[in-house]
């Protein structure tokens, strides 16, 4: 641990600390352009100049460059450095178009402050300016080329970072140039980051673009709704419409990077279909009459039918506020049925994980210092994206990593790939922790006999699993297989994704209670007859559509809380139009049991855009703006409850009454989020049919699977990533495709239990032979195929025989 | 126009597979790809990618390096005339606008009957025989404007024949 | 030629025939590839290090750095993967003399080679070559032929057990290429940017391995050293600490403008007036880049200073590749400082900003200075380019490119002033 002295301040470093970074402790900007926390240093700017005074090497150096070491004295403020870097910024603003004005960087560049802060502030150079001409890189960045400074950080992020292989450096001297070898849109799922990592603005928001001056934006720091991960960002609102969405430091969590589904995914907030009103009987009424509309239902229903015939259904999408005070609610009337998540499989998931994950949780940050990462049945690309990236950071590192899965893996880096059955994948999880290896090709039990032992030898080895090939059974054996891979003097980390970014804590809330089979029984049975849906869609999201929809049916009153159209909200009697997360505060538990909060950035309202009809805001005068109904469902809830309604108050009393969530006092002020330490129960043992059912010769087992675009209902609601959305496709194995006279891009019609439907076909040679994949698209055509409800059997037939 | 002939490019196949790091044949792939094709089009830059089992956009980073590599059409035949310092003490500007009189074009352009294309380089290393020219990759030198019209003559010849 | 070639030993040019290249019968007749022999058979590695490292070897690239100490850096006797890597780039103005070596006896390069790779247990090789250079690429492939057939490379080369393999790499333009780590990255393919040292190539150099880089002229001097022996070496330049030949590229406005094997040490007025012929047309001499477009210039009143690395050093300049360009009396020095300019800003690779982005202010400043538009503020600026781009660029192209422009401002600050007083070129003809 080095000490050195920089401008007269000691500090004392980690070994491997470069002087930029000590100075930053002591809270001292040194300018710089290339170098990023993230990125590490390049070296080429220049900007960094600082004079070493004491040390092994001398005189003016890039702070960026040299590793702090004992006793080394620095000065940041020497005149020749002071001098070098005017001169930096002035070269690197020789060739700028001056368009600061015009350009969608303003407020936030650090070009702007970097040079101001070189001390460079007039142009003497008066010579000709090289220009580029601009390439389209897509709906989701613009690139304007000419502000360009040549810091190479985003080819850093795009290529070194994030693993893309479509964007480059062109040329040499002054003709530097980013971009793609032939225009057209990145391909990379996280291609928004270089528009963060980008000093300057040549690369800005496509979505986000003349909407708005930066320095005019409500924001506030916010965490991701779009998967379990709970990745830290910066929404950015104005005119009440959510503009733009930037990702927010956490180093835990996400470092400094977010996918594009959660940055181009916030369509949703301005969506015309957005619940603006209050309903009971397809009438739209005030918050008064709907509220008294829902205490005369829910009274009804119990003085007719008894306590207990109303039941309670939470969400993996609500906030942690609403979903305690369900539960609360629930208890207030006598209601001994209240489910927390919908998808019976995700519930048994999330209670296992609630329940063993332990001291043996992983965070992305935690992934990136991983050795070894074997991943079985998982798909981070669509179930928690910036897991991907985490992996990608520990092969960077020098891990390993394993994957098993039928599916050809889509990681940003090398991996090593076994491609086994979803049957098979269980016999593996099983057999790895037994270590006896029965029932395998002798060159597949090798394989799998050396996984073990590279396991056990491994310094911090993590695995990770995902549920919707896995099941909860398979849940249940990878942790088994976690313990079994701990010893006591080095435990095996597991990170299992979660469905949504709530769902640890449906899985903790649960409390050993029914899950909804049970509660679509009750239904069925008679017993309940009101429903209360907390930002839930059973009908879609139950795997089996037909059962809910039977079940729902028979119930005498539906009361459904939630921001977006559904099937549930469509079948409702009475729907309380709630906001969505950056319309209010709330929390979230992340599926490593770290506990967020998140701020609200803007209040609810129909934007600006659409009341002033394209218009500048409308000259009418009103006390409140159009469309500015929903309300936080916790607020709404509390108010039922007769609760506070203010977030500081509420979550007093909340954390007084459940104490697993103490947390919530303070948790507004966690720069990193609180893991919540307490220990679900674990869902009660089911009978393993992780067989599936054989079936009729020349079937196929058809599993439907996640994917990036298609995934979570809010980035469903967002035109902005509709070119990331594929027309529905099967995948499956080369030779299945053959032997149905199919080839890659043909069309097919997929007929199953759920009908017929128009697929195209992909095929691959690494997928073995028997399965096929349908990606999930909530809200299209494949909406009925959900995952994690085990495999489906489908016969596939090409369209040209139809025909 | 063939890009590179069947042969050759069973040659990079092969010997991409054989070697540990292919992609150091990018620099030779590209050379073949510009002297079969005359320069290197969109789709060479995807072919050397496939012949080596590269990214495009590493085939692209390096191709819009280096000079001497011409990602834009040329004339059959390319001459450098060096503006360096050597030759610039012995008249190179002069030999240069001479060229460009006699050629008919400025530095960057192509004659219109498509055989010469004219650019400046840096030093040859012809700079005892200064001023230079390369025409392909033959360097003439010492030059006049009568060595100059001998040479054009020449080349013209042997492009025509 | 000049009538005192006579009085100068002919080591590396001394099987040149103008027009002709010596192939491998005509190399042997005059003692070809016996060094090679001697050392496989006689010396072992760490020997012929050592002998390297007495004769006082120092690197004709540009650098001189010392080539016995550079090896004695290396990793020579560690197992694993090693390149020797022999740098044929020259493309700085003013330097052509390891083209006229490769024209003239290539035979030479690959003994060098192939002994270094033997000293340095490097069993591949390559030699990067500069795309105007297909006519020295052409006879490289054939003496590497020619050597292999002979046996002097391949597996188990003379029955020492050592392999050896050279690969001759053809570039595509480019003068950065020249610099070490750069070359390294356009021999793997990549965007030769230069890389950040530490770690130097001989701990992480080719493709991660260690690796030596070295000029053609000090890798074709090794036969010769273990021929003869060090004491010859060192016994052959003038200078006491001078050691060695040196091949020169006279160029600009002499009488002779070709390439000439001297001693190290020689005055350079010797140089210009004896071997160059003296200046063009009996015009005077005004200055000149003594080696190199990267070396600050020499003036008249320097013409007795011996062309050595450290005496050199001792008035402004240095040594470099020893391409001595003369000016004559009726060149502008700053048309030649811009020209040379010129040369660098379009020559950067483009990473860091003083040299991508400060050469071409240096270059817009003289261009105004020259065309008589500029005032004092333009010079005084010029200097303070001039202050903050040297030694502060991330490799040494942008520091080279500041050796003219120190000699322009060191020696020639009345004719930048001229320009100013008198609103034009004072030097060209109204
Ligand atoms: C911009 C630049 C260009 C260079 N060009 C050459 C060159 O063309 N040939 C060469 O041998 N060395 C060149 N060098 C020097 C090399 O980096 C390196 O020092 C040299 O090849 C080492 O060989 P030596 O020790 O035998 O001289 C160049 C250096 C720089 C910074
Ligand atoms: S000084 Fe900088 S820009 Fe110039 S060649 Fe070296 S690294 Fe490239
Ligand atoms: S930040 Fe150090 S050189 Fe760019």
């Amino acid at each position: 641990m080095p000490t050195l002295t920089i401008d007269n301040q000691p500090v004392t470093v980690a070994e491997g600390t470069t002087i930029i970074q000590a100075a930053e402790r002591l809270g001292l900007v040194i300018p710089h352009f290339c170098y990023h926390e993230a990125l590490g240093a390049a070296g080429s700017c220049r900007l960094c100049a600082v004079r070493i005074e004491k040390g092994p090497l001398k005189g003016i150096q890039m702070a960026c460059m040299i590793p702090a070491q004992d006793g080394m004295v620095v000065t940041t403020l020497d005149p020749e450095a002071v001098e070098f870097r005017a001169h930096v910024a002035e070269w690197a603003m020789t060739d700028h178009p001056h368009d600061c004005p015009v350009c969608d960087e303003g407020g936030e560049c650090q070009l702007q402050e970097m040079t101001i802060a070189a001390g460079h502030g007039t142009r003497r150079f008066r010579g000709l300016k090289r220009t580029y001409p601009n390439q389209d890189l897509g709906p989701f960045i613009v690139q304007e080329m000419n502000r360009c400074i040549q810091c190479y950080r985003c080819v850093r992020t795009y290529r070194d970072y994030c693993g893309g292989t479509d964007y480059g450096t062109f040329g040499s001297r002054n003709r530097v140039a980013y971009g793609r070898v032939t225009a057209g849109r990145l391909a990379s799922p996280f291609s928004g980051n270089i528009i963060d990592l980008c000093p300057t603005g040549v690369l800005t928001d496509k979505t986000f673009r003349f909407k708005c001056r930066s320095w005019d934006l409500q924001e506030a720091p916010s965490v991701c709704p779009h998967c379990s991960l709970g990745c830290n960002t910066l929404p950015g609102a104005r005119y009440r419409e959510l503009l733009r969405v930037k990702a927010r430091v956490n180093r835990a969590v996400n470092g400094f990077f977010i996918c594009d589904r959660g940055r181009f995914g916030h369509g949703y907030q301005n969506h015309p279909q957005r619940l603006r009103e209050p309903h009971v009987d397809g009438e739209s009424v005030s918050w008064n009459d709907a509220l008294a509309a829902v205490h005369e239902r829910i009274s009804q229903t119990t003085e007719h039918h008894g306590h207990g015939t109303v039941a309670f259904l939470g969400s993996r999408r609500a906030t942690l506020e609403a979903n305690l005070l369900l539960g609360q609610w629930a208890a207030a009337t006598g209601c001994t049925r209240t489910v927390y998540e919908c998808h019976p499989e995700f519930d048994r998931i999330a209670r296992t994980v609630a329940a063993r994950l332990g001291d043996q949780r992983r965070s992305p940050g935690d992934i990136q210092r991983s050795d070894f990462i074997l991943l079985i049945g998982a798909e981070p690309l669509a179930e928690a994206p910036v897991l991907a990236l985490a992996i990608r950071q520990a092969k960077r590192n020098g891990a390993r990593i394993v994957i098993l899965d039928p599916r050809p893996p889509q990681l940003p880096c090398a991996f090593e790939h076994l491609p086994l059955t979803p049957e098979q994948l269980q016999l593996a999880l099983e057999q790895l922790a037994t270590k006896k290896f029965k029932g395998w090709t002798r060159d597949e039990s090798t394989t799998l006999r050396n996984l073990g032992k590279d396991l056990t030898a491994a310094q911090n080895p993590v695995i990770i699993g995902a549920g919707a090939l896995l099941g909860a059974a398979g849940i249940e054996r990878l942790f088994d297989l976690v313990d079994a891979s701990s010893p006591a003097a080095r435990p095996c980390g597991v990170l299992v994704p979660l469905a949504g970014p709530n769902s640890y804590a449906a899985g903790l809330l649960s409390n050993g209670g029914p899950d909804f089979d049970d509660l679509l029984d009750a239904i069925l049975n008679g017993m309940v007859k009101t429903l209360v849906c907390l930002e839930t869609d059973p009908f879609e999201d139950y795997p089996q559509h037909g059962r809910a929809q039977s079940a729902l049916a028979q119930l005498e009153s539906l009361i459904v809380l939630d921001a977006l159209p559904t099937q549930t909200t469509r079948h409702a009697d009475i729907v309380l139009p709630t906001t969505v997360p950056v319309e209010s505060d709330g929390c979230y538990i992340n599926h490593e049991g770290r506990l967020q909060a998140f701020a609200k950035v803007l209040d609810p309202g129909l934007s600006v855009a659409v009341t002033g009809g394209g218009d500048h805001p409308p000259r009418i005068f009103e006390q409140s703006a159009p469309g500015n109904l929903p309300r936080p469902a916790w607020a709404i809830l509390a108010e039922i409850l007769k609760l506070p309604t203010e977030t500081a108050a509420l979550r007093q009393q909340l954390a007084r009454t459940d104490n697993r969530f103490a947390a919530l006092t303070q948790i507004h002020r966690a720069a990193e989020g609180e893991i919540v330490t307490a220990i679900g129960i674990p869902p009660r043992p089911q009978d393993d049919d992780g067989a599936v059912e054989s079936s009729v010769p020349g079937s196929l087992q058809l599993w439907p699977i996640d994917t990036f675009g298609g995934a979570d209902i809010f980035s469903t609601y967002s035109v902005h990533l509709d070119p990331l959305r594929d027309e529905p496709y099967i995948l499956l194995a080369d030779e299945d495709a053959k032997q149905r006279g199919l080839t890659d891009g043909a069309g097919a019609v997929l007929t199953s239990e759920l009908g017929h439907l128009k697929v195209r076909v992909r095929c691959t040679a690494t997928i073995p032979a028997g399965i096929a994949f349908l990606p999930h698209l909530l809200r299209g055509a494949t909406a009925g195929f959900v995952p994690g409800g085990g495999a489906l059997s489908c016969t596939l037939k090409s369209v040209e025989g139809e025909a | 126009m063939e890009l590179l002939p069947e042969n050759q490019q069973e040659f990079f196949r092969s010997k991409a597979a054989a070697i540990a790091h292919p992609r150091e044949l990018v620099i030779d792939a590209l050379r073949a790809v510009q002297s079969h094709h005359g320069w290197v089009p969109d789709e060479g830059v995807t072919l050397v990618a496939a012949l080596l089992g590269i990214l495009p956009i590493e085939v692209e980073e390096v191709a819009t390096f280096y000079d001497k590599i011409f990602r834009r059409p040329v004339g059959k035949r390319v001459i450098h005339v060096c503006d360096s310092i050597c030759c610039w003490t012995r008249e190179g500007e002069a030999i240069f606008t001479y060229l460009q009189e006699k050629l008919g074009i400025a530095p960057g352009e192509t004659t219109t009957d498509g055989v010469f294309t004219l650019l400046p380089t840096c030093c040859l290393g012809a700079c005892g025989d200064a001023p230079a020219m390369m025409i392909g990759l033959t360097t003439y030198g010492p030059l006049t404007p009568q060595r100059i019209d001998e040479i054009l003559a020449q080349v013209r010849a042997e492009v025509s024949a | 030629m000049s009538p005192r070639m006579s009085e100068y030993p002919q080591v590396l040019f001394k099987n040149r025939v103008p027009g002709e290249t010596v192939l491998i019968d005509g190399y042997r007749t005059t003692g070809g590839y016996t060094a090679l022999e001697k050392a496989f058979k006689e010396l072992d590695p760490a020997t012929i290090r050592d002998q390297v490292k007495r004769a006082n070897l120092r690197g004709r690239g540009g650098a001189g750095f010392p080539t016995g100490i550079k090896w004695s850096f290396f990793p020579a006797d560690q197992p694993g993967e090693k390149y020797l890597v022999c740098n044929c780039d020259e493309m700085e103005p003013g330097t052509y003399k390891d083209r006229e070596l490769l024209k003239a006896d290539p035979h030479q390069l690959i003994e060098g080679v192939i002994i270094a790779a033997f000293a340095l247990q490097t069993p591949v090789a390559y030699i990067f070559i500069r795309y105007a250079f297909e006519d020295c690429a052409a006879n490289l492939d054939r003496a590497v032929a020619e050597a292999a057939a002979a046996g002097y490379l391949g597996k188990n080369i003379l029955g020492s057990g050592f392999d050896c393999e050279i690969h001759v790499h053809r570039s595509a333009g480019r003068y950065i290429l020249g610099e070490e780590t750069a070359l390294l990255n356009g021999l793997e393919g990549k965007r030769p940017n230069p890389r950040s040292k530490p770690p130097f190539p001989a701990v992480r150099g080719l493709f991660g391995q260690p690796t030596t880089v070295n000029n053609v002229e000090t890798l074709a001097n090794v036969p010769h050293i273990i021929n003869h022996g060090a004491e010859w070496f060192k016994g052959l330049a003038r200078t006491l600490e001078g050691a060695g030949t040196k091949l020169f590229g006279l160029s600009g406005h002499l009488e002779r403008t070709a390439c000439f094997e001297l001693p190290v040490g020689i005055l350079l007025r010797e140089v210009v007036e004896e071997v160059g012929g003296g200046v063009r047309g009996g015009r005077t001499f005004k200055a000149c880049l003594p080696g190199g477009a990267s070396t600050p210039y020499l003036t008249a009143a320097q013409l007795d200073t011996p062309l050595d690395f450290e005496p050199l050093e001792a008035v402004g300049s240095r040594f470099g590749t020893a391409g001595v360009t003369v000016f004559d009396d009726t060149t502008c020095m700053v048309a030649a400082t811009l020209n040379l300019i010129r040369f660098f800003a379009r020559e950067s690779c483009g990473w860091c900003t003083p040299c991508r982005d400060g050469l071409p202010v240096v270059a817009w400043l003289l261009d105004k200075i020259e065309a008589g538009k500029a005032t004092f503020d333009d010079i005084d600026m010029l200097k303070d380019q001039f202050r903050n781009i040297s030694g502060r660029s991330f490799c040494a192209l942008a520091e080279g490119a500041m050796g003219p422009v120190a000699g322009l401002l060191n020696h020639f600050e009345q004719e930048l002033a001229d320009h100013v007083i008198k609103g034009r070129c004072p030097l060209k003809k109204k």
